[in-house]
Formats: structure tokens, C-alpha cells, sequence
């Protein structure tokens, strides 16, 4: 069997392969280099089947849809709404919306400009982002208290945010290590971005709905 | 662990959220959007390339499902009913937008999409090199006949019997697209890690 038919037959080969197939691909190392390089690639592509995470507001789009259409028929939360908080709680909480938010969203536009400024400028902006970096660590404690707080006003969504922060805590850490080992790839700044203002978001309708 | 095992450890089961969306009770929608969001979300991102048209088609895939959720009998699996309704949403979308679903002919392939036949290049392997990220920006431009049928045959894990069905095109055709697909993957992947090696 030669190069040329063996691609040929590529297309519909699955696991079993003939006597012949697999003589030709013994013999031929560009082949079998090829063969296991379309198997990576089939392998490494099944893990991306729901790796990314969609923003906080398509469902808020949708429970408003359903709500206009009439499709849910009891008011949102309604037999879950705990008693309410004391005042003081809501008013400790409340500047961290805009203040998550803002920081959130600062850091995010930091990353970018030390992807892409000039070299001298660059070095001072990555030691500024290296602070930042730095002072970002406390937000663990910051998804905890939040956690706490939904717990408190709604807990049957404790499990919910919790897993959205995890996830995107995790998306924060991958497009992190991506934008570090190419500081200059403007795509993985981008998703550092979206990761960023994704966590935003979180923290923004977490405090939303549980503020009084 | 995955989304929807979390979910079912945690409250309502996927068949208990089913029964109580049926009667219109928001945590019951708000469930199942949980357990399969990001999977329909992936799927319409990696169709689309395009973050707010994803948003929008998963937004529709799931509006179409809760509309129809009280047809639902439980035949099928729910999630092969909700991401069938989902490819379905993404391909009418793309056909009134005009763009290819899949390539008419194999023969109108251009020069530039027709992944390059290597073999026999003096090329080393990229098995265990491929990272998710590199995978992603490669898939992201494939031309789009070819982007699909790989994102529903292997992320999706769709056969190709099933893609002849949903695209509307032969099963060979499939088989065909697939392997190109995968090939141009090899050589974008190949090109961006060269490029990389010859960065300064």
C-alpha cells in the first residue's frame, strides 16, 4: 500500500483497520505521525463540549421572556424568599456591586494595556498589574462572603452561585495562564477580559437579587 | 464533576425539575437551564465564532424548549432533545444569514480551504502538543462547511448518519468534510506552533 492510497481510504477509517492498513502504517512513520495527529486532534476536541460558560444575563433574558409569555406561572422565588435581613447587612453590602464590578472590569482593562504597550510603558504597567494581581488575591475572601450572603437571602441558590463562581474562577486561572505565556496574544487577553467581566457580572446579580 | 450531576447532587433531579417546569415553576426552568447551558452556550459560541450571536441563539434554543416542554414525553433523553433543538436553532440561523452550513460540492472547495496534503513532509508530530486554547482559535477559523461538521462529530459527538440528517447532506459527504476538517486543523495547528518556535 502506498502514501497515496492509504489517504485515500483515511476518511472511513475508524478502529478496525486491515492487515494491510496497518503493515502500511508500521512501515511508514509520515502516516502513522499523521494517523495519531487527527486522533489528538478528534480526542483534545470532545473536551471542549461545554467548556464555555454562557453570561449571567442570557438567563435573566429568558426568565423575562418566560415571565412575559406566561410560561412560569408562580412568582420567582416566592416560596423560598427568606425572612428578610438586618438593614445594616444590606447597606454593608451594597457598595460591593459597583466596587466588584469597577475592580473587576480595571483589572481586566490592565491586562489588556500590558499586552499591548510599548515596551518602557509596558514594564511599568506590568509592575502596576503585578500590585493589582497582588491585592486580587483577597477577592477568595470576597466570593466567600457572597456566598454567605446568598445563603442568607436565598439558599436554595447558594449551590448555583457557588458553581458559577468556581467556574469562573477556573475561567479567570485558564485564560490567566494563557495570557502570561504569551503576553502578546491579544486573543488571550480577550478572554482574560470576558473572564473578568464575567465574574462581574456574578457578583452583580448575586447582590442584585439578594439585596433588599 | 459535571454541571448536571452537580445540579442533581444538590436539588431537583433532571426529571423532577422536567414535571414542575411543565406546571410553569421558575426554579424548575431556572434548573434545567443550569444543567445544560453551557453546553448548548459551547456549541452556539464555537458555530457562530461570535460571543453576543451565541447568547442569542442559546437564548432561543432554550425559549423554544420551555415553550415546548409540555409536549415533552420522555421518549427521548431529554438533553439529545434539547441539543438536537439547539443544532436546529444554530443551522436556521445560519441558513437566513446565508452562510455555508456545509460545502454544496466538494469539487467548489477552493485552493485556499483544501487543507494541503502533507504526507511525507518532513514534519514532527503534534500529538500531545494540542492544547485546548490553540484548539479553539484553530476551530474558530475553519471555514465554516468544514467548522460544523467537526463540531458536531467530534465535539458534539454526533454520527454521521445523524449529521447527513440535521444538515442535509449525504453521509459520505460527511465522512468527507470531517477529514478535511480535521487535516486544515493539522495544518493550522502545525502553522501556529512554527510561528511560535520562530518568535523571538
Amino acid at each position: 500500500m502506498t502514501c497515496q492510497e492509504f489517504e485515500r481510504v483515511l476518511p472511513e477509517l475508524g478502529d478496525g483497520r486491515t492487515m494491510e492498513q496497518e503493515a502500511h502504517l508500521r512501515s511508514c512513520s509520515a502516516c502513522s505521525d499523521l494517523l495519531a495527529d487527527l486522533n489528538a486532534i478528534s480526542q483534545q476536541a470532545r473536551l471542549l463540549q461545554g467548556s464555555e460558560e454562557p453570561s449571567p444575563w442570557v438567563w435573566n433574558s429568558i426568565e423575562v421572556a418566560l415571565q412575559q409569555e406566561g410560561l412560569i406561572r408562580q412568582p420567582y422565588l416566592a416560596h423560598s424568599q427568606p425572612p428578610a435581613p438586618p438593614p445594616l447587612l444590606g447597606w454593608k453590602l451594597r457598595w460591593l456591586v459597583p466596587a466588584a464590578a469597577m475592580f473587576l472590569v480595571a483589572f481586566g482593562v490592565l491586562m489588556f494595556q500590558r499586552g499591548t504597550g510599548q515596551s518602557h510603558v509596558a514594564e511599568q504597567q506590568t509592575a502596576a498589574v503585578g500590585v493589582e494581581t497582588a491585592g486580587l488575591q483577597p477577592m477568595a475572601g470576597d466570593d466567600l462572603q457572597l456566598l454567605k450572603t446568598v445563603g442568607e437571602r436565598m439558599p436554595s441558590m447558594r449551590a448555583e452561585y457557588e458553581a458559577n463562581l468556581e467556574s469562573v474562577n477556573a475561567y479567570i486561572r485558564d485564560a490567566e495562564q494563557s495570557a502570561h505565556s504569551d503576553p502578546n496574544d491579544e486573543v488571550a487577553q480577550q478572554y482574560l477580559r470576558n473572564a473578568y467581566q464575567q465574574k462581574a457580572m456574578v457578583y452583580e446579580m448575586a447582590l442584585d437579587r439578594s439585596l433588599p | 464533576m459535571t454541571d448536571a450531576k452537580k445540579q442533581q447532587g444538590n436539588k431537583l433531579s433532571e426529571a423532577e425539575a422536567i414535571e414542575r417546569a411543565k406546571q410553569g415553576d421558575a426554579e424548575a426552568f431556572e434548573a434545567l437551564y443550569n444543567l445544560h447551558k453551557r453546553r448548548v452556550y459551547s456549541l452556539c459560541l464555537r458555530m457562530t465564532a461570535n460571543t453576543a450571536a451565541a447568547e442569542d441563539l442559546t437564548q432561543e434554543a432554550f425559549l423554544q424548549l420551555f415553550r415546548k416542554i409540555g409536549t415533552f414525553r420522555g421518549e427521548s433523553a431529554f438533553s439529545t432533545w434539547l441539543h438536537r433543538m439547539s443544532v436546529n436553532v444554530v443551522l436556521m440561523q445560519l441558513r437566513k444569514k446565508g452562510l455555508p452550513v456545509v460545502s454544496l460540492e466538494e469539487t467548489m472547495e477552493t485552493e485556499e480551504d483544501a487543507p494541503r496534503k502533507e504526507l511525507g513532509a518532513d514534519d514532527s508530530r503534534l500529538a500531545g502538543s494540542v492544547d485546548r486554547m490553540q484548539l479553539q482559535r484553530s476551530i474558530a477559523v475553519l471555514p465554516p462547511g468544514y467548522r460544523m461538521i467537526f463540531l458536531l462529530h467530534d465535539v458534539e459527538g454526533y454520527e454521521h448518519n445523524e449529521i447527513a440528517e440535521m444538515v442535509g447532506c449525504s453521509i459520505g459527504n460527511s465522512k468527507s468534510q470531517l477529514h478535511k476538517a480535521r487535516m486544515k486543523l493539522r495544518e493550522i495547528l502545525k502553522t501556529s506552533r512554527a510561528e511560535k518556535a520562530t518568535k523571538p
